[in-house]
């Protein structure tokens, strides 16, 4: 309840000397934290090494803003941690409510200056409510199926998140931003599906995002180099870009073997034959450059980070707890399997970036906050 | 409890999470081992960019280093294959360069949609451009990804039409040479020599390719270079022809066609079987315009077999060939024809299947002497006409066999002349065809049937390929039992007369015609044989071969004095030598320098010989080149006069100016009426007395024109020389009589 920004208690005089076991500092989940810095360092090191002949002369131009991103993450990460996350239960539904007004003016200025829109652009700063979305709507699906303190998913309820989902989900895929659309709905079906929603109702939110994507695709609601795009998402029709970016991704990945041709010594990622590879293919750069000990190694981090959530989710004291961790642990193995699987060629391209290590501030900052929430149910299981 | 069930859902996350990864690992797996070394080598074929290095095509030169045959540097828009891979990047290059080089978008898709580029060269957007839009293009190359300028060569021909048969033409390489040229490191779209001394020296002309391997980044910069193997040009050939020399014996050619189709021969009245009389052809009137439709002419240097010129009507400019032409005006200038005095794309000089007629009997003559079988001063009484004895004569008398062979017919009398008493030497002179007839018979009977007039006539060169270095030569044929068979079976003949080899055969080869083909070279080198006592050499046309980069001379020349040669081949090639002692050649020699210089025989009455007349104005002195020759007249179809093919021999008696001249002009009525004027004007011409008009650099070829050449005749001060004497009087060499 408290507006603690600092984990220990007032009276608690200096230090920690007084403080108790529960005491949320003392229970920040390390193992977390050092894997998830892990990550975020690899993956400045990646994406030195895949955009550093980007730009002749300026080979750190694009690590510089990565770096920059990580250190402004960690800020926004441990501002999260301090709270705890019952905090926003009641401003669930404020947060919410601010993500869906200004997703809809952003729409509304696209439609203005008949353009596509994904971003506010506020002077350096590029701010994508989509990624604010993600954060607010796994909040306030997750307050809205604990309050049920139920072990299963009423209908009704069930309806309710449905909406809470679809209306952010909607308004994205406006812009259209497909791939974060695709991570709220994934996000959703976790938190449901340990929320206790019936595998019927994980099927009919299956079915209805399909539907929503062809209908998109139908109405000719978005122009043509999004309908191509949409068809590439779907797997109709290879594009001949995405498709030269896999078969060179696969090239990178296979050629770099079992021990991988070393730090920057990939042919392929140093010739950029894989169009914005920091962002979209990262573990080709990984694959190409360490092989298959270092793919092997940044998946293995995966699995650590994989492991603590759900092992999180397992402590929370709360069923709220349960089901953000629920929401982040799909959300981070969706994604992962989507990219990796992607530069391996067994899913179809989309624009959905590496956790940590695809450039890119949003993916970063998102992620940070998230395993803020997941932090902070660790560091409060105890009370 | 109600966290039992939450575990238990967490759960199903967790084995989600275990199978995603167990997929994504046996991928990972799979790629970076099992198919490691696959797209090992799938990278460095796509890392790489080899591009071929065109080599400079050998420049062709005549004998005094006239570039005949040279190269023009062209500049060529190409693009980069890897650029245009992708649809989007093509329709935006495309269109970015279509303004620059006047090539509508379509036409580079649908040019690119064909696939027809060679995938080591460019993409080429258009070829030829100027220079100032190549360096416009070359400064905004940022605009143009992957645009290149390539550097071509394209091939002309400064002296065209003159020697376009010799010198032949490029053409794209066909289905059938596919295979050895891509062996032999060619690209699949290149041009290759197609004719003339362009195919036959196409080894040497050609060069090798070279190659510049590239490793190249995603956008297709350069990195570095790999490897770079530097192209090797051509050689240049040099020719043995002299255009002066060519030019001229090609304008007397065209200007005696041009000449006899305004003549006529007559369409005389014969009996018929059953006693009355009529015109030979009854559609047409008393006398029917020549059509002299084509010929050729040789000029060999009979010490050296060297070829000075050699040219064929109707002729074309070679330059066509390098026009870019649509089909269209391709036919339109190279009408397909089934017609064989139309066809246009033959060397008449190396591919007339000819029958030689009465040039033919200074070599049965020779395997007369030279097998013992006559003497030179045996004497046979010509009657006008031979009836074969080894016949049965009941045979003779049924028709079944024909036993009778007339001579041709004397001017006017509509009679076969009747020589009377002749020797060799004035069988020759007077072309007595039924002293030929004689030897034909005897040659065949006394030595048991035996083909001793084929082996003999075989050593002058007849029946064998010349080996002259030109393609698509005819071999020739002498007649015998194997041919007859062959053409049987083919149907060129009846089977009846193909079941054997006849008297009757026999005695038409004495004279030259009957199944005997050989084309104007042949002729020419066999009576080269005759004037060099007893050289077969075999005919050339090149000269030397020199490496490549000879400097220019003078405008037109090669500087030949600046340039090193790679190969002489000037040595002459002996095929053979035949023994050929005076007392044989002595009676021949004679012989032919009578039919120039007279006299005939008296007869009946006074008989000239057949040149005589004509050669009447021929210098007697010492500047003129003392000749010797032969008149022949080939019979055409029906026998019809106008179908007569007109042949002419003439070679020089003095060996320091050694030349053969042979003419073929078909259509075109008797030797001495047609092609001994070609031959007596070019003698004249290479004695220095005719002048001979200066070769010059040729105009730019008139793309409007319809025709294949224009027209190369005489003017008309030359033509004096040439056709002083009238034509068609009483000189006749028909050899095959009416029935």
């Amino acid at each position: 309840m408290a507006m603690t920004f600092l984990s220990r208690r007032p009276d608690s005089g200096l230090g920690n000397i007084g403080s108790s076991p529960g005491d949320p500092s003392r229970n920040v989940d390390w193992v977390l934290l050092v894997t998830q810095g892990l990550l975020t360092v690899i993956g400045c090191f990646v994406v030195y090494s895949a955009s550093w002949t980007t730009i002749p002369g300026d080979p750190y131009s694009f690590v510089t803003r990565q770096v920059v991103f990580a250190i402004a993450g960690g800020v926004v990460m441990v501002t999260i941690m301090s709270i705890d996350y019952e905090w926003f239960k009641e401003r669930a539904a404020f947060l919410y409510g601010t993500t869906i007004m200004l997703l809809v003016l952003l729409l509304l200025m696209g439609v203005a200056q008949n353009l596509d829109r994904i971003t506010f652009d506020l002077g350096p700063i590029n701010f994508q409510p989509a990624e604010m979305a993600k954060f607010t709507t796994l909040i306030a699906l997750s307050v809205f199926l604990a309050e049920g303190r139920s072990d299963e998913v009423s209908y009704p309820r069930f309806l309710v998140g449905l909406i809470l989902v679809g209306a952010p989900a909607a308004l994205i895929i406006a812009q259209p931003d497909l791939g974060s659309a695709s991570v709220i709905v994934t996000i959703a079906m976790g938190v449901l599906l340990v929320a206790g929603a019936k595998p019927r109702y994980i099927g009919a939110i299956t079915m209805l995002a399909v539907s929503t994507v062809a209908a998109t695709f139908v109405s000719g609601f978005v122009n043509n180099y999004q309908k191509e795009r949409l068809r590439v998402f779907v797997g109709q029709e290879a594009n001949e870009d995405s498709v030269y970016q896999v078969r060179n991704a696969i090239r990178a990945v296979g050629t770099g073997g079992v021990w991988g041709v070393g730090w920057l010594d990939g042919p392929l990622t140093n010739g950029r034959y894989v169009p914005v590879m920091w962002a979209d293919f990262p573990f080709a750069a990984v694959g190409e450059q360490f092989g298959l000990v270092g793919c092997s190694l940044l998946l293995g981090l995966f699995v650590v980070a994989l492991m603590r959530i759900w092992r999180i989710a397992t402590l929370s004291r709360d069923l709220l707890g349960t089901y953000l961790c629920a929401g982040v642990f799909t959300m981070l193995l969706w994604q992962v399997f989507q990219n990796v699987g992607m530069t391996l060629g067994i899913m179809p391209v989309t624009g959905l970036p590496l956790p940590f290590i695809s450039y890119g501030g949003s993916s970063l900052l998102t992620y940070f906050a998230m395993f803020g929430l997941v932090q902070s149910v660790h560091m409060r299981r105890m009370r | 409890m109600a966290v039992d069930r939450r575990a238990s859902r967490l759960g199903v996350l967790a084995i989600l999470g275990v199978v995603l990864f167990s997929l994504l690992g046996a991928r990972l797996w799979f790629l970076q081992t099992v198919k490691a070394d696959e797209l090992q080598q799938s990278v460095t074929i796509s890392r790489t960019r080899s591009v071929r290095l065109a080599p400079e095509r050998g420049r062709i030169f005549d004998v005094k280093g006239r570039i005949l045959a040279d190269n023009e540097r062209i500049l060529t828009v190409a693009v980069d294959w890897q650029m245009l891979r992708r649809k989007s990047q093509r329709d935006e290059i495309f269109t970015r360069l279509s303004g620059w080089v006047q090539v509508p978008v379509e036409a580079m898709h649908e040019r690119f949609d064909r696939q027809i580029d060679s995938p080591f060269l460019p993409f080429p957007i258009k070829q030829d451009i100027d220079e100032p839009t190549a360096i416009a293009i070359l400064e905004r190359v940022e605009d143009f990804p992957g645009v290149e300028i390539v550097v071509e060569w394209r091939r002309i021909y400064p002296y065209a039409p003159h020697a376009s048969h010799v010198i032949g033409y490029m053409g794209a390489i066909t289905a059938e040479q596919l295979d050895t040229r891509l062996e032999a490191g060619y690209l699949r779209n290149e041009r290759v020599g197609q004719f003339g001394v362009e195919r036959s020296m196409e080894a040497e002309l050609h060069g090798v390719w070279g190659e510049k391997v590239i490793e190249v980044d995603a956008a297709n910069r350069p990195v570095r270079v790999i490897s770079e193997v530097l192209p090797i040009n051509g050689r240049d050939v040099q020719l043995t022809i002299d255009l002066e020399v060519q030019q001229y014996t090609e304008q007397a050619v065209e200007t005696t066609l041009e000449l006899r189709r305004t003549q006529t021969g007559p369409n005389p009245i014969v009996k018929k079987p059953d006693g009355t009389r009529e015109r030979m052809d009854l559609t047409k009137g008393e006398s029917v315009f020549f059509k002299a439709p084509a010929g050729s002419t040789v000029v060999l240097n009979y010490l050296t077999g060297e070829v000075i010129a050699m040219a064929s009507y109707p002729t074309f400019d070679n330059r066509w060939f390098e026009a870019g032409l649509s089909s269209n005006k391709f036919k339109q200038i190279f009408p397909v024809t089934e017609d064989p005095d139309k066809s246009i794309l033959v060397n008449r000089a190396i591919q007339g299947r000819y029958n030689m007629g009465s040039t033919f009997k200074p070599f049965t003559a020779f395997a007369a002497l030279n097998t013992g079988l006559i003497t030179s001063s045996e004497i046979f009484t010509d009657v006008g006409s031979y009836q074969l004895y080894s016949v049965d004569q009941t045979k003779c008398r049924s028709g079944l066999v024909r036993c009778v062979y007339k001579n041709a017919t004397c001017g006017g009398t509509g009679l076969p002349c009747v020589y009377g008493d002749v020797i060799l030497e004035e069988a020759l002179a007077v072309s007595s065809d039924a002293f030929f007839y004689r030897i034909g018979e005897d040659i065949l009977e006394r030595n048991g049937g035996l083909p001793i007039l084929q082996e003999q006539v075989k050593l002058f060169g007849f029946g064998a390929d010349s080996g002259i270095e030109l393609p698509f030569e005819f071999d020739g044929t002498v007649p015998d039992r194997e041919l007859k068979r062959i053409y049987a079976e083919r149907g060129v003949i009846s089977a009846d007369e193909g079941k054997g080899y006849f008297v009757g055969d026999n005695v038409q080869l004495a004279i030259g015609q009957g199944l005997l083909s050989a084309t104007p070279l042949h002729l020419a080198n066999g009576y080269a044989t005759i004037a060099n006592r007893g050289f077969l050499l075999q005919p050339t046309i090149v000269r030397a071969i020199w490496n490549p980069g000879v400097p220019d001379g003078k405008p037109g020349f090669a500087d030949l004095e600046q340039g090193t040669i790679y190969e002489d081949l000037s040595e002459p090639t002996l095929i053979h030598q035949i023994s050929m002692p005076d007392d044989i050649r002595d009676p021949i020699l004679h012989g032919l320098q009578r039919v120039i210089y007279g006299p005939g025989v008296v007869s009946d009455y006074p008989h000239k010989t057949t040149g005589e007349h004509l050669f009447l104005n021929y210098p007697r002195g010492e500047e003129a080149i003392p000749l010797a020759g032969k008149t022949g007249t080939a019979q055409g179809a029906y026998n019809y006069p106008w179908n007569d093919s007109s042949v002419f021999t003439g070679f020089s008696t003095d060996d320091t100016r050694p030349y053969v001249v042979t003419a073929y002009l078909e259509k075109a009525g008797y030797g001495s009426q047609a092609a001994a004027p070609v031959v007596k004007c070019t003698f004249l011409a290479l004695s220095g007395i005719a002048p001979m008009d200066p070769v010059e650099l040729s105009e730019p070829l008139d793309l409007a024109a319809t025709v294949s050449a224009p027209s190369l005749e005489l003017d008309l001060a030359t033509r004096q020389y040439c056709y002083q004497s009238k034509f068609g009087d009483g000189v006749q060499t028909q050899v095959r009589e009416v029935e």
